[in-house]
């Protein structure tokens, strides 16, 4: 720590520009782990609301919701704990200023799906009434708001708001289930009416259930992994957040290595007199960490207080235990990178130091 | 005898290549005893010195550090040796460029244990004269001052044997005198057996014995033979 600690403080700027570089590498590592949880939460934040452990769909959707469709009435056949069903449509609403895509989920009276209202009438269940995900607040929205829908002549009336109610990138309207089914069948509601997407199901041992023909059972996370395109957007970011640690170890790497080759024959001086390896290598290694912890340290707030400036339309959510672990992993390959220049230093002879 | 070497060969290659850069050589330093080995370059004197400073093993016969024979150690535990008993005063400057004079020797402190105590090294600075300079770095120093302080970061361990490799190359004649009036001071008060590998012959009124490295031989100067080389 000494060697390593009294090198750093006589070369400030050199170790500042690389302390620097490990600065911005973390800062995207953090900053892309906030965009993924952030994005991945659009998608899934609702369904984590429900707290349910899986999700009924007809076979041959392909565990996709929208393309799901049963009679209600299997829900009262299945033998699981607590169930809840959903039909589910989406639509254009506007209250005459502002139009947005939204996602209606029509739902029955006390199931545990109901959400939770942070704002507005706490019961809901009104004749055409809707409790919208808060998300509308900020786009203009408020309540006792009067939406008009792009499929319907049907009026809806904001009755409440709710925190977390964001299914596949757009903002929940939950209402009552009849009124919502006037909505999406139309003419054809009194043969549709009990026709709903999905059954949603409360029970840990819900893998033994029996099933009706032609549906399936899946867990809730396997249902969210197959919501169009949450999976591939994850993966793309992870996938640039576990190269940003290759590219970290990289740059340490490549930048030791230049410093060590120009200590060369100050580290085999030091090692004619005496002073093991094991001395040195230890020192590069210290200088790492250190260098490292500062820059994933100082990254850290950094990203915090940037996300704090950002708009509400970047969907930036920090999730601060997965940005622990990425800093961790951040100083670990900045340390595996200090690995060639410790096997270089292991590899001087201190021969050369005293010259032929 | 403090470093002894006992019929002490070293050869590069083999065959048509073999080279014998020091052949058989006998030498004993003891304790408060200056040393000169001086001889044109190439003639083997810098093998002699990595032999004799436990930085490489003889290929044949022995060398004594201490009683210790060195060639039955492996590099671990020569450099252990290295850093006990041996001070190093290198060609140029042996500091480390990042630290301060007082640093160069705390880093021995975090190395080894049995260093001079603080009494011991201001009374090493006043010695050498370099008081006034413990908190400037080696880029601050001129050479001279630089030598001095490599020769204080060498005796600062309280080594046996002292070896110095052209510790006044660099260094003009009024400079390189007065750095080896000091080499002579600190070997007769801190007792250690101090070998200078030189080409100059300037230095030899200095040293207790004059050795003469030609062609890889080794061989002790007579006090007239220096006389005449110093003419």
């Amino acid at each position: 720590m000494f060697l390593a600690w009294s090198e750093i403080k006589k070369n400030k700027l050199r170790f500042l520009l690389i302390t620097s570089i490990l600065l911005l590498v973390s800062f995207l590592v953090f900053f892309l782990s906030g965009l993924a949880n952030g994005l991945a939460s659009m998608n899934r934040e609702a369904i984590d609301t429900w707290k349910s452990d899986a999700i009924m769909l007809t076979e041959e959707s392909d565990k996709s919701l929208y393309e799901s469709s049963f009679n209600k009435d299997i829900a009262d056949e299945l033998d699981a704990k607590e169930t809840a069903v959903v039909s589910q449509m989406g639509a254009i609403a506007t209250n005459g200023d502002t139009k947005q895509n939204v996602m209606l989920f029509g739902i029955d009276k006390e199931q545990f799906i109901q959400p939770e209202v942070s704002e507005g009438d706490p019961t809901f269940y009104v004749q055409n009434g809707v409790v919208a995900s808060d998300v509308l607040k900020n786009e203009g929205f408020k309540i006792g708001d009067t939406l008009e829908l792009s499929s319907s002549d049907i009026e809806l009336t904001i009755v409440g708001f709710t925190k977390k109610a964001r299914f596949n990138a757009s903002p929940i309207l939950y209402m009552k289930l009849n009124d919502m089914q006037k909505i999406k069948y139309g003419d054809a509601y009194t043969m549709n009416k009990d026709l709903v997407n999905a059954i949603i199901i409360r029970d840990k041992d819900w893998d033994t259930l029996s099933l009706p023909d032609n549906t399936e059972i899946i867990k809730t996370e396997t249902f969210i992994e197959n919501l169009p395109g949450y999976t591939e957007q994850n993966l793309t970011l992870n996938y640039m957040i576990y190269f940003l640690f290759v590219i970290s170890a990289a740059i340490v790497a490549i930048f030791l290595y230049v410093l060590t080759v120009q200590k060369i024959s100050m580290f085999g001086l030091m090692k004619a007199q005496g002073i093991s390896s094991a001395y040195l290598a230890r020192s590069v290694i210290a200088q790492t960490f250190i260098l490292a912890l500062i820059g994933v340290v100082v990254a850290f707030g950094l990203t915090l207080l940037a996300g704090s400036f950002l708009p509400n339309a970047v969907p930036i959510m920090f999730d601060i235990p997965t940005m622990l672990v990425y800093g961790v992993i951040l100083v670990v390959v900045a340390i595996l990178g200090a690995v060639i220049s410790v096997w270089t230093i292991i590899r001087i002879d201190p021969l050369e130091a005293i010259g032929g | 005898m403090v470093l002894e070497l006992r019929n002490a060969t070293k050869t590069f290659g083999e065959g048509n290549t073999l080279v014998e850069a020091m052949k058989e050589t006998n030498f004993t330093v003891d304790r408060g005893e200056l040393v000169a080995v001086i001889g044109p370059s190439g003639s083997g004197k810098s093998t002699f010195l990595t032999v004799a400073g436990g930085l490489q093993s003889p290929t044949d016969g022995q060398v004594m550090i201490n009683g210790k024979e060195m060639s039955k150690l492996n590099e671990k535990q020569r450099s252990k040796i290295r850093l006990q008993e041996i001070g190093f005063i290198l060609q140029g400057s042996n500091l480390v460029p990042f630290l301060t004079v007082d640093e160069q020797l705390e880093l021995l402190n975090k190395v080894k244990k049995d260093n001079m105590s603080k009494i011991e090294r201001h009374k090493l600075y006043e010695d050498l004269g370099i008081t006034k300079l413990h908190k400037k770095y080696p880029s601050d120093l001129s050479g001279g001052e630089r030598q001095r302080v490599a020769i204080a970061k060498a005796l600062f361990s309280k080594p046996s044997i002292l070896l110095a490799d052209e510790p006044t190359a660099s260094l003009d004649s009024d400079r390189a005198f007065e750095v080896m009036e000091m080499l002579r001071n600190e070997t007769k008060s801190n007792q250690t057996a101090t070998i200078v590998v030189t080409h100059d012959v300037r230095l030899m009124k200095y040293v207790d014995k004059v050795y003469k490295m030609t062609d890889g031989v080794l061989r002790l100067e007579s006090a007239a033979e220096v006389e005449q080389s110093l003419m």
